[in-house]
């Protein structure tokens, strides 16, 4: 049996973020290879640099130093527009607080990556209902994020980094304001991401259930990886 | 929906705080077109063919300095002259009047200044009737509609100027001129009240033409020179720009509150946009994550910012336009002090231009932020 391709390579990534004269280690020489279509989960107490290393493989985030290679592309060599561009096409993001526009629908919300791609009307709506089917939201598409559950607002999040297609969802910490059966929801889609439709999922989470959706578990302490 | 459609979203989220923003800009604007209608009134004065042809002689020294009566008959034989009146401006405060009246009073010589009125239409017989009374007067229409006076009232005016007062019966009223405001009555009158003193105020003088009125102009400051009542001739809006100057520099101060009503409009407009793009600084940051470029996103500021103070500007400006236009009477509503008050083309573009301006220059503060904040700092941003 083959050995499945990797997505992402990182190589010696340090991050130190200097605070006055201080300078704070967030990363310290971190390698790890990350298979196409895995769902690995990144655990460790607050401060261990977990979010940091997410940011860094998103591409909102620079190291100090080190290679992070992502589908063979060096993120850390690519400049602003260039970043802006390759986070537009590859990568899905899920953040904690949902961060849904407040001022759009759940339609418009998942619409708006597709506002930055050549995309007709009729093409965009084709993607984003295909989108909320996938996440069961197709009934709520012209509600507003105030008229959406938690749970709700947080699979519309997932719809919207689902509609480009991108071939990595970055999740971070996308359970931490769900209450348990809306936690189970999100995490069982992120899954099911992972397991029947090949994306690479890679999220950030502190609690041990929530990982044990994942299908790799990695631990960081203090910059470095344990395991 | 589309980008346009997105930033008006973004425009519309707090409706109280865009309603007060553009009325605001739109207030502050309204009052700049103001000033700049009242500058123009005050230090522009009307320009018709009529005033280029009339030209006011003056003493040299000052304008507060009379001229010898025995002037008239050099004044007549200077070519290019077709007609000459003394001009004396009284200045009198009119009874009931406590502080200031609004027209003013000139004594002339009836038979003479005919010609120097050529448009103003009043019927023969009240000019007659002016002519043949030496204590008549005639008044403009303005000022007869705002004193509600009719033909045979009496008038009468304490000297200010000179150490007399006029006791004047209207016998005529007319209109059609650039200003139906003044009051005139006879030079003979002022001067047996003060006692034939064999001086006038000034000269009013028609040129036959137009081309001609700068040589007479000359001719006439040369037919003085050197005598011992030099005079000063000059074309009557010349004068009436020179009699402006005098008011201290009023050109300055309307120019100096111009000035801080921009500088207030700036602050005004540059705090609403930082507060709008504080308040959604995570969102900003969403969109830089979602792969919104940084062009996208100042394009995204400086249409919201462009927008708010265009909208301003098309209500203030326009709202300036449409009232002073079509819905105010300012003649009446000041008493006749301004009579055109017309906001000009240029005033509208004016206002536009400082609209525009105060758009962009809102929109940069903004826009350093969000150029210097990274998605992760961003993100960090609490709601």
């Amino acid at each position: 049996m083959s050995e499945p391709e990797s997505i992402v390579t990182i190589r010696h990534l340090s991050k130190i973020y200097a605070q006055g004269d201080i300078q704070v280690t967030a990363l310290d020489d971190i390698s790890l290879v990350i298979a196409a279509g895995e769902f690995l989960t990144l655990m460790g107490p607050s401060g261990s640099g977990k979010s940091t290393l997410l940011h860094i493989i998103a591409g909102i985030d620079r190291p100090t130093s080190g290679e992070c290679l992502v589908q063979g592309i060096d993120v850390t060599k690519l400049n602003e527009s260039q970043l802006a561009d390759w986070r537009n096409q590859n990568v899905g993001f899920v953040f904690q607080t949902f961060n849904l526009i407040p001022v759009l629908t759940a339609f418009e919300n998942v619409e708006l990556p597709l506002l930055l791609t050549r995309l007709g009307h009729a093409q965009r709506r084709k993607l984003v209902n295909t989108a909320l089917d996938i996440v069961g939201l197709a009934d709520r598409s012209h509600h507003l994020p105030k008229q959406l559950s938690g749970g709700q607002e947080q699979r519309v999040a997932i719809a919207r980094a689902l509609v480009t297609d991108p071939k990595l969802v970055v999740a971070d910490e996308p359970t931490g304001n769900l209450d348990s059966h809306s936690a189970q929801e999100v995490l069982g889609i992120l899954q099911s991401l992972s397991r029947q439709v090949g994306k690479t999922v890679i999220m950030v989470t502190h609690d041990p259930k929530a990982a044990a959706f994942g299908s790799r578990s990695i631990h960081l302490e203090k910059g470095e990886l344990t395991n | 929906m589309n980008l346009p459609g997105f930033i008006l979203r973004n425009a519309f989220r707090n409706k109280r705080r865009l309603a007060l923003s553009v009325s605001s800009v739109a207030v502050s604007l309204f009052l700049l077109i103001t000033l700049q209608v009242a500058l123009r009134e005050l230090t522009n004065p009307i320009n018709d063919e009529g005033s280029s042809l009339r030209i006011i002689v003056r003493n040299k020294v000052s304008l507060a300095q009379p001229l010898p009566v025995r002037q008239l008959q050099v004044l007549e034989k200077i070519p290019g002259v077709v007609a000459v009146t003394p001009f004396s401006f009284f200045g009198g405060l009119y009874k009931g009047d406590e502080k200031f009246t609004s027209f003013a009073q000139f004594a002339v010589d009836p038979a003479r200044t005919l010609p120097l009125l050529a448009d103003a239409k009043i019927p023969k017989a009240q000019l007659d009737a002016w002519i043949a009374d030496r204590t008549a007067c005639i008044v403009g229409q303005m000022t007869a509609d705002r004193y509600g006076l009719k033909l045979g009232d009496r008038m009468q005016f304490t000297g200010q100027i000179y150490p007399c007062d006029l006791d004047l019966k209207v016998v005529g009223i007319y209109h059609g001129t650039a200003d139906d405001r003044n009051l005139m009555f006879h030079q003979a009158y002022l001067d047996e009240l003060l006692g034939n003193l064999g001086t006038v105020g000034t000269w009013w003088v028609r040129a036959s033409s137009v081309a001609e009125a700068p040589l007479v102009t000359e001719r006439i400051n040369q037919a003085f020179a050197n005598s011992s009542a030099e005079v000063r001739a000059e074309s009557e809006r010349a004068f009436v720009l020179g009699f402006v100057s005098m008011w201290a520099n009023i050109k300055t101060l309307i120019g100096g509150i111009s000035i801080v009503v921009v500088f207030a409009l700036l602050l005004v407009t540059v705090s609403t946009m930082s507060m709008a793009i504080r308040e959604r600084f995570r969102e900003l940051a969403i969109l830089k994550a979602l792969g919104f470029r940084r062009r996208e996103l100042f394009a995204f500021i400086l249409a919201e910012s462009f927008g708010l103070a265009m909208c301003g500007a098309l209500l203030g400006a326009g709202g300036a336009w449409v009232m002073y236009h079509y819905l105010l009477n300012i003649q009446k509503l000041t008493n006749g002090l301004f009579i055109m008050f017309e906001v000009t083309p240029k005033m509208m573009g004016l206002a536009f231009s400082v609209a525009a301006l105060l758009g962009v220059l809102a929109a940069i503060a903004p826009m350093v932020t969000v150029a210097r904040t990274s998605v992760v700092q961003g993100l960090k941003t609490l709601d």
